[in-house]
Parts: structure tokens; sequence; C-alpha cells
């Protein structure tokens, strides 16, 4: 998976291509819209991280002559100007995702590799982590053997944390799949959330599989 | 007493006096000239005249002046009414002008002045806020980027990793406080466009309901919902979760262990008025005013340790007002502090 940060800002953009690369996907870096447009036509992609705000040529128009050239790659806007109507604005343009800044690295990676992966997934209907099953047909979940009954809101968090097994999921993430919200309520909504789905499929089993990756996130895995 | 009295009754007064003297001197040249006469029915007839005469002239001339001073000053009137309803929200609308150029119109091209300077303080005030909301983004960015890339190395000791997770979560604080001032400064320049559509308020309300549960079990507080009764209204169902979801982490925070709160959502008077009531310590009398100002802590909030970003209540006042509607606090100190917000129904919704 190679992936192209366009990223004006030389320490931010050297960070992103850190985390990008731990996660294995190959990055290259440009800091304006022009060598953005001319490293894509060059190279195919398969992602794009885009800055709204760049020097000379803003994200936006970039963005529109890609999709004018009908270059489809996944690109996922940042944007510090936090603008309400810009994530509306710049999905419309053709973006696929928007993050504003300051964001939380892991949010960047895990929207980074559902971007790359998108419509590649099959979709089974039970999805399986360890001994643990979630029937989203049947809306049932279990531990072995052992029946868990779920409300509506944890039944959409462990089916969310159970698609994304075995990667990180960030708090924001997580409140945008689950609770439809698209800014931080600033209360500890989630963690509790989590605390309760660890009390109903971690408590009394073993192997722990929800873990907790403190001030990033949740994962939920089969190995430590 | 207004101007437009005292002026009245300095004009009756000149008035009576000139009548008085114009009749003592009118009754003088009388008697010289009637001496000899010294007829009483003359005597008769100048008090007939001045009785029938006199009298409602004087009146006449009172009621006259009354009207004229009114007149006169009713520009001014028009002025102060004018000026009451300035406000920081219309500061760019002049008052008014005659431009005849008498002293009125002077002074209100002097007062459109005032509030023009006034405007631009606010303004620059405002861009302050939302300039420097932008500016800390790059930084607050760098940093929480470069915590969690130290935070995702295995090999860090675990004493640095802790103290990195404890920076990091200090830093998303700060984010949100950023975050939260950004919002504001942009509400207060016009620039948030709410994405209004028809909202099941009560589908919100049960949803928060659900959310209070939770937040709420670790401190073993009751939540009750009271009434929630079906409600439609014309809103933003993103801002308006974030509204209800404030209220109720408040409530949460600010409230004591084994408490309760209780959630109502009823129709009454064409509007929807949403009421949460916690068991909190209270809040002073002259704190009440200040609840909804930005950064506004009480006593109970600064000597408890509730973690918050000091915005929330200032964000749901500009949530409820963006909604054309009110939100107020009703409370005292070891009494129920309760918050209502009156969304106004859409008008075809109001008879059902």
């Amino acid at each position: 998976m190679r992936v192209l940060v366009v990223e004006d800002e030389r320490k931010t953009a050297s960070f992103i291509r850190k985390a990008l690369q731990a996660e294995g996907f190959a990055v290259d870096v440009c800091h304006n819209g022009q060598d953005a447009l001319i490293a894509a036509s060059a190279t195919p992609f398969d992602g794009i991280v885009l800055d709204i705000m760049l020097p000379g040529r803003d994200g936006l128009s970039v963005l529109r002559q890609w999709r004018e050239r009908s270059n489809a790659t996944p690109v996922l806007l940042l944007s510090a100007r936090g603008e309400v109507n810009e994530r509306v604005e710049g999905l419309n343009t053709g973006a696929d995702d928007y993050l504003p800044k300051p964001f939380a690295l892991a949010e960047l990676v895990a929207r980074v590799r559902a971007l790359t992966r998108r419509g590649g997934e099959a979709k089974s209907p039970v999805l399986r982590v360890a001994n643990l099953t979630l029937d989203t047909l049947t809306r049932r979940a279990q531990r072995g053997d052992a029946d868990i009954e779920l409300t509506a809101r944890e039944y959409r968090l462990l089916e969310f944390l159970m698609r994304s097994a075995g990667r990180l999921c960030g708090r924001m993430m997580i409140l945008e799949k689950v609770w439809d919200y698209d800014f931080d309520p600033g209360t500890n909504l989630v963690d509790v959330y989590i605390r309760r789905l660890r009390e109903k499929i971690d408590a009394d089993f073993e192997p722990k599989l929800l873990h907790t990756a403190r001030g990033v996130g949740y994962v939920l895995k089969d190995q430590p | 007493m207004t101007i437009r009295t005292r002026m009245t009754l300095w004009y009756a007064g000149v008035l009576l006096v000139s009548i008085l003297a114009i009749t003592v001197l009118s009754l003088n040249e009388f008697h010289e000239r009637h001496r000899t006469l010294r007829s009483q029915r003359g005597m008769k007839e100048i008090v007939e005249i001045v009785l029938w005469i006199g009298i409602p002239a004087v009146l006449l001339s009172v009621g006259g002046g009354w009207w004229l001073m009114r007149k006169a000053l009713a520009p001014l009137a028009a002025l102060t009414r004018a000026a009451e309803c300035i406000n920081e929200r219309n500061l760019t609308e002049p008052l008014p002008r005659t431009g005849n150029g008498d002293e009125l119109d002077r002074l209100t091209e002097v007062l459109n002045r005032v509030t023009a300077r006034l405007h631009d303080s606010f303004t620059r005030i405002r861009e302050f806020t939302l300039h420097a909301s932008h500016e800390l983004k790059t930084p607050l960015t760098i940093l929480c980027g470069e915590t969690e890339t130290a935070l995702r190395d295995e090999s860090l000791p675990p004493a640095q990793r802790e103290h990195c997770a404890s920076q990091l979560e200090e830093l998303r604080r700060l984010t949100r406080i950023v975050d939260g001032l950004t919002l504001l400064a942009k509400a207060d320049a016009g620039l948030i466009r709410l994405a209004l559509a028809p909202v099941r308020l009560d589908e919100l309300v049960r949803d928060t309901f659900d959310d209070a549960q939770i937040l709420a079990l670790s401190s073993r507080i009751r939540v009750v919902l009271a009434a929630c009764e079906e409600t439609v209204v014309n809103g933003d169902s993103h801002r308006l979760r974030q509204l209800l979801l404030n209220l109720v982490d408040n409530a949460v925070k600010y409230n004591q262990p084994s408490g309760s709160i209780t959630l109502a959502l009823r129709r009454a008077d064409g509007a929807a008025e949403f009421s949460i009531a916690n068991t909190g310590p209270g809040i002073p009398r002259e704190s009440l005013p200040r609840v909804f100002d930005r950064f506004f802590r009480g006593d109970s909030a600064h000597s408890s340790d509730v973690e918050g970003c000091g915005l929330g209540l200032s964000i749901a006042q500009w949530i409820a007002s963006a909604h054309n509607g009110t939100i107020r606090i009703e409370s005292a100190p070891s009494e129920l502090t309760t918050v209502i917000v009156r969304l106004p129904l859409p008008q075809e919704n109001r008879i059902a």
C-alpha cells in the first residue's frame, strides 16, 4: 500500500509519515499542491492524505483537479480551520473522509486504513475474535457458549470494534461511528461504555480481548 | 420628571403670570377711566371676562404648549427608543437620521460614530479569538502527534510511558478548549450555519437518557426520565445532541454521590420544553447570572475535582439561541438545580 501525504507543516508531515510507515504503508510526502499534482500523476497511490491549507494552491483545488482528471484515489482531508461547512464542501468536492486538526494520530492511521481498504473487504455476517462471536443478522453475541446481553449502543460499539479487530480505534472515530457525533462532547462517554462492555465480554473470560492504549484509544484483539 | 413635563410647567407658569399681569394692569386702567362711575356692574363684567375667556385661554395655551413640546421632543424619544435597541449584534445598523442638521441630528451622528467604534472593537476581539484558536491548532497538532508517536514506541520505559500518556490527556483537554473557543468565536461572528431539518427531539432525549445512565453509573446517581412527549422541532440534530449531552454531563459532574438526575421533555405553549434537574450542591444566587459566561466556574466547581473546559454551558446557550430558543437555570444552595431549555415548535405542530 502506497500513500501520498500532502502537508506543508514539516513536523506534522514527518510524524504522519512515521506513523503510517509503522503500519506498513509506503509513504511519499509533498509540501505543496503543485508537487502533489505531479507526484499523483506519476505514481498510482492507494490513498492520499491532503491538508486543505497549503501554500500556493490549496488542497480543495488540488482535489478538484484530480477528480476532474478522473483520478479516483481515496482522499482524506485534513484541516486546521475546522469550518463546519468545510467538511460538507470537502466531501462534495470528492473527498472520502475529513479529519479536523488537531487530530489523534491513531484516528488518522485508522482512517487511512479504512480508506485504502474500502470496498475490498468481504462482509461476513458472523464476526469472530478468539471465541467471541457476533452474528450481525441475529444480533447475537457469544463468548464461547455463553450468551451476552447487549444494549443497542453496546451492540453497535462491539460491532465496530470487531470489524476493526486488531487495529487501534481512536475515541473520535468511535464517537463518529457508534454515536454519530461529529464533535468531541468532552465527556468520558466512550471510556465508560468500554468499561461496561469489558465487564460483559471480558470479566469472566480468558484471554482478555479488549485492550486500552492509554491516551490513544482501544483495540480488540486476541493477543495481549 | 421628563423634559416635556418640566417645559410644559414652566411654559404654563410664564403664561399664567403674564395673563395675571395683563389682568391687573387692565384692571388698573379700567379703574382710572371709570373712577367717576364706580359701577358695580363694570367690576362684575371684568371678573366674568377673566373667568370665561381668560381661564379657557390659559387651558388652551397649556394644552397647545404640551402638544408643541411633545412634537418638538418626539425625535428625541424616537432616538432613545432606537438607542435602547442597540446591542452587540446590531452595532452596524446606524440610528436613523433626519438629515436636517439640527441638534438632534448631530447627536444621532455622534451616537452612530460611537457604536461604529464599539463595533470595531467587538470585531477585533472576535477576530483575535478566532485567529488565536487557529494559530494554536498547528502547534497543538504537532505536540499531540509527537507525543503519540513517542507512546507508540514499544521500548519506552513504563514511567516515561505514564508521563507521555498523562501529557497527551492534558493536550486533549487543551484541544477541547481551543475547539470550544473556535466554535464560540465563529458563532459570534455569525459564521456557523445550522443544518436545519425536522428532528425528533424525543428520540434525542431518549438517547441522551441512555448515555446519562451509563455516565452516572460510577457515582451511583439515579437517572429518571419523568416525561418524554413525542416532539418534532426544526433543528440541527448534531448540535441538539451536543446541547443535551453537555447538560447531562454537567448534571453528572456537579452532582453528589447517590444523587439523582431527572430529565423531562414536554410540550407547552408552542414550545418544546426540556428540563434537567440534579441534586448537586446548588448555585449561590449571586453566581446564577454568570453561569453561562465563558470560563465561569462557581466555587463548587473550583473546590471539587470536576474536570471541564468551562465552555459547556456557553456552548449550550449558543445552541439554544441559534435555534431561536432559550435556556435558563434555576437553583439555590442545597436545592435542586434545574436547567430548562425551550425550543419553538414549528407552526403546524402547535395545534396537535
